[in-house]
């Protein structure tokens, strides 16, 4: 058998629970026990994968992707993959600051958790308001890794959180407001964001949309609030600068490394360290991560790395050393022309699936505008509040993305409020096109999709202003 | 059933007799009702990074799921241990103890008409199993990977970005204390690829397929994507005005899904979340369109002989000539409309408690060669945005990928960028035509068709 250069297994066990409220009545409670472990082996230039559920037999599910890999590599021979050296320095480092956990979220009974969301129930229900959904989930998780190289760790993490959706309807015409909240805490997610208030938003946001006029499409000057602009960061800038697309040819970002692509203004970091819903100590290739800096003052700075990516990528240039850059940056070396290029650390997987170059906690770093310099400085235009999800092409750039609300800004001023609003364009141009950047970065917490695989990230930004962008209505 | 599982981890006989012992005690233990289902996902998939097969995956999910029923709520509880049935039947009543008495919870299904246990009594479903997929080699998976590759690069300065082959064995087993028992098991094989251009310009397509037999063709998938990749090029600007729209059955499908199938949800409908509420036996459509929910379509990739709670499937009309004729229920929701269940009662996986899903969707409307009878219009081959739509109003606004210009009844120039914004309802009854190609699209089932005048958003 063709030798097995390298192997590592994610072992994840833990325990989860929803309930939700539906118009007032449990109409979900729900417990989940999961234990497993995904194994890769890399021969050659193939990787096998095997997955057991359970109390999994590891030594066999080492032998068994070993096996695959061997015999894909044998059938489909190909320039071997060199992954990544992690150095000693980073591999012995302790794993840095864990968020603290107030209230473990099995200390409070089902019982205790169902009333809270009947109590935030109460506070969407206003007159209008015709259905109500209200849901919380937690999940506590312990996750092992250890490889062939003699990496050995464990951390546990507990996420929780809610969600609260209110639909108001008139005739034909439905509006729905929806608030959320995850984080990397426990059950003190309900002392650290008002559940009560942010249903009466939610409520509130249904309520008027009933009244909002739809506008006219077109080409326009728009304002972004930090939940879009944080959304246009993770779906057009972020996946961008995901190494493994760029290496595809799947992205607008190849090639650009070093180029001034936006106003000097424009910083974009994504940052696993932070405590915020996208934490975590160490990646699924058990490497800890460090802050990557995607775009500083406007120059395409760098991309998130996987082992292999970052093999590839100093491996193209021809050298992968450390230049001695300063920090503890477990970063990939100079690479030729391009230079520093980005970070390893970015390697995560859903429970114990393959693991994929991801995105953890995604922002525009703070600019110097306030709202109101914003506002005068883009005089007629339309202000876009609040994201019913997006989606990107990141080969061609093109996203589209949906707005829960918006303003007609005229002379300055926020006005008319508008519903159904989407912002579409391409990614570059976009980015070329922001004016200003706002002093009032404010991070959101969600799910990202990838590869058929969801992980916990938060997006963020403060609020900025594009001067020309596709805005669809009517 | 063994050679399913080459792990060779547990025998299914060992397995129901877990079950049914479990069963047995979730009385003692408090419930008045009980259900555990067992479901088992043996999988192989390939996938490529641009022309290269880099990775094999082998996996077998296995789970328990766990509903139980104390004071007439149901609670739910999870597992892929497969020694905990037990303490998961526990936490399932546990769950239920929280809840308050549903008035609305009439029981689990019962037994199925006919036959006794043990899978009797249900219908048979031809053409969902295929023993070719579940024999399929390491190396036969590989070489669909490698006829996708090839595929592409027929096409000049075409290159795949990413993409796979997957082909999947899975079991079902449902058992509760109403004495309803069955089991059901299905293959498939699907391939997915997504191309660029090589050098110059840059232009994206994909291209998927999905069966349940071992017949697909894989280096047309390939093939299909880097052309249309390929005639996207050098795409133009248009402006905004309204005109008619003919969607591909990816694009048409990715609407739907989005919209209309959230609408004929019974819960939906119940809770006052659908467009559709208090509507049934009202013109929602044009006359020439029948759209019918199919659980039981031979071959369907949706299709089985029940659903996740045992509930036989059926053909059920939705809409039949443009009228509203039924919503898509669940055991619960048909209890509280004091109606049969149409058996659509689905769960995403083992960890979850079933709730509505479509089966196969299927849209019917007379064909015709819609584009050579479309003087000036747009063509839609894909969209992204599709899950931005509000699913209530039917409301979206998406945006139109790989579009063209159709003038004097041909597909002419490619469109690089166009808004499409529109009201799937109002879409319903301005559909005046549908193609010949018909296309199976994750269990939507659908020709291209098109909407009469719609508002298009160019640049």
């Amino acid at each position: 058998m063709d030798r097995v250069q390298y192997y590592d297994v994610n072992q994840v066990e833990g325990h989860s629970m929803t309930i939700i409220l539906d118009n007032g009545e449990l109409e979900t409670v729900s417990r989940n026990n999961t234990k497993g472990a995904g194994i890769r082996a890399l021969c050659g230039g193939s990787w096998g994968y095997t997955s057991a559920d359970g109390d999994a037999d590891l030594q066999a599910g080492i032998q068994n992707a070993s096996e695959l890999a061997a015999s894909m590599n044998r059938r489909t021979p190909k320039e071997r993959i060199e992954l990544k050296t992690v150095s000693e320095r980073s591999r012995r480092k302790k794993i840095g600051s864990m968020p603290v956990i107030k209230i473990n979220p099995d200390d409070i009974s089902a019982e205790e958790k169902a009333q809270m969301l009947r109590d935030i129930e109460k506070c969407a229900r206003e007159e209008g308001i015709k259905s109500t959904r209200v849901s919380y989930s937690e999940a506590i998780l312990l996750t092992r890794y250890f490889n062939s190289e003699g990496d050995e760790k464990e951390y546990r993490t507990v996420r929780s959180g809610f969600s609260i959706s209110a639909v108001a309807a008139e005739g034909s015409c439905y509006q729905a407001g929806r608030e959320s909240r995850f984080n990397i805490a426990g059950y003190e997610i309900f002392e650290r964001n008002d559940p009560f208030s942010l249903a009466r938003e939610a409520a509130k946001t249904a309520l008027e949309l009933l009244n909002a006029k739809t506008p006219k499409g077109g080409a326009l000057p728009v304002v972004l609030d930090p939940e879009l602009a944080g959304v246009f960061t993770h779906e057009a800038v972020g996946h961008a600068s995901e190494a493994d697309l760029v290496l595809q040819g799947d992205s607008v970002m190849a090639g650009k490394l070093g180029e001034q692509i936006a106003i000097p203004e424009l910083t974009v970091i994504d940052d696993p360290t932070l405590h915020e819903y996208g934490f975590y100590p160490f990646d699924a290739e058990g490497v800890s991560p460090e802050k990557t800096v995607l775009i500083k003052d406007g120059v395409l700075n760098a991309f998130m790395h996987s082992r292999e990516t970052a093999g590839i990528f100093g491996g193209e240039s021809g050298s992968a050393g450390d230049a001695g850059r300063a920090g503890n940056a477990e970063y990939v070396g100079r690479a030729g022309n391009a230079g520093y290029v980005g970070n390893v650390g970015h390697a995560r997987a859903q429970g114990y699936a393959m693991p994929v170059v991801r995105m953890s906690n995604t922002y525009i770093g703070k600019g110097g505008a306030s709202f109101e310099e914003i506002l005068e400085d883009i005089k007629d235009g339309i202000y876009l509040i609040g994201s019913r999800g997006g989606q990107v092409n990141t080969g061609e750039g093109v996203f589209q993305f949906n707005a829960e609300k918006g303003y007609l800004i005229k002379n300055g001023e926020i006005t008319d409020l508008v519903r159904d609003v989407s912002l579409s364009g391409q990614t570059l141009d976009i980015l070329k096109q922001i004016k200003m950047v706002g002093n009032d970065v404010k991070l959101h917490a969600g799910h990202c999709g990838k590869a058929g695989q969801t992980v916990p990230v938060t997006d963020g930004a403060p609020h900025i202003s594009i001067s020309k962008a596709t805005v669809g209505g009517a | 059933m063994a050679d399913i599982f080459p792990i060779g981890a547990f025998s299914v006989e060992d397995v129901k007799a877990g079950v049914e012992k479990t069963l047995k005690l979730s009385e003692g233990w408090g419930a008045a009702e009980a259900e555990i289902v067992l479901s088992v996902v043996e999988s192989t998939s390939i996938q490529f990074n641009k022309d290269v097969i880099e990775t094999a995956k082998r996996s077998v999910k296995t789970g328990y799921g766990v509903r139980a029923v104390v004071n007439g709520a149901a609670g739910f509880a999870g597992t892929n241990v497969m020694s905990g049935l037990e303490e998961t039947m526990r936490a399932a009543i546990a769950s239920a103890k929280v809840m308050e008495a549903d008035p609305f919870f009439k029981s689990l299904p019962e037994k199925c008409g006919g036959g006794g246990g043990g899978g009797g009594g249900y219908q048979s479903v031809g053409g969902l199993f295929d023993d070719k997929i579940v024999e399929m080699s390491l190396e036969e998976c590989i070489g669909c990977a490698a006829d996708m590759i090839s595929g592409v690069k027929e096409v000049e300065n075409m290159i795949p970005t990413s993409g796979g082959f997957s082909r999947s064995v899975s079991y079902f087993f449902i058992m509760n204390t109403n004495g309803l028992a069955g089991e059901k098991r299905g293959t498939s094989v699907s391939g997915f690829a997504d191309v660029t251009t090589q050098s110059g310009e840059v232009s994206t397509a994909y291209d998927y397929a999905v069966s349940r037999r071992n017949e697909l063709d894989f280096a047309s998938i390939g093939k299909n994507a880097a052309e249309l990749a390929k005639k996207s090029l050098k795409g133009i600007s248009v402006g905004i005005e309204k005109m008619p729209v003919i969607f591909h059955p990816f694009s048409f499908s990715d609407i739907l899904e989005n919209t209309l199938a959230s609408s004929v949800d019974a819960d939906n409908v119940q809770k006052g979340r659908s467009g559709l509420a208090g509507r049934l036996g009202e013109e929602i459509a044009v006359s020439g369109l029948s759209v019918i929910d199919d659980g039981a379509l031979a071959g369907g990739i949706a299709s089985a002989p029940f659903d996740d709670e045992g509930v036989p499937t059926q053909r059920t009309p939705v809409i039949e000539k443009g009228v509203l004729s039924s919503y898509l229920y669940d055991s619960y929701t048909a209890g509280k409309d004091g109606v049969k269940s149409t058996g659509n009662g689905y769960r995403p996986s083992y960890a979850a408690a079933p709730s509505v899903d479509l089966s196969n969707f299927i849209i019917e409307y007379p064909p015709s060669d819609i584009i050579a009878e479309t003087k000036k219009g747009i063509y839609i081959n894909t969209i992204i945005g599709a899950h931005t739509a509000n699913e209530i109003s039917g409301d979206f606004s998406v945006e139109g990928r790989n579009a063209f210009l159709i003038e004097n009844g041909e597909l002419t120039t490619p469109i690089k960028s166009v808004m499409i914004s529109g009201n799937v309802f109002e879409m319903l009854k301005n559909i005046d035509g549908a193609g010949r190609d018909v296309k199976n699209v994750g269990g939507i089932v659908t020709p291209s068709i098109r909407i009469s005048e719609m508002s298009v958003i160019g640049e």
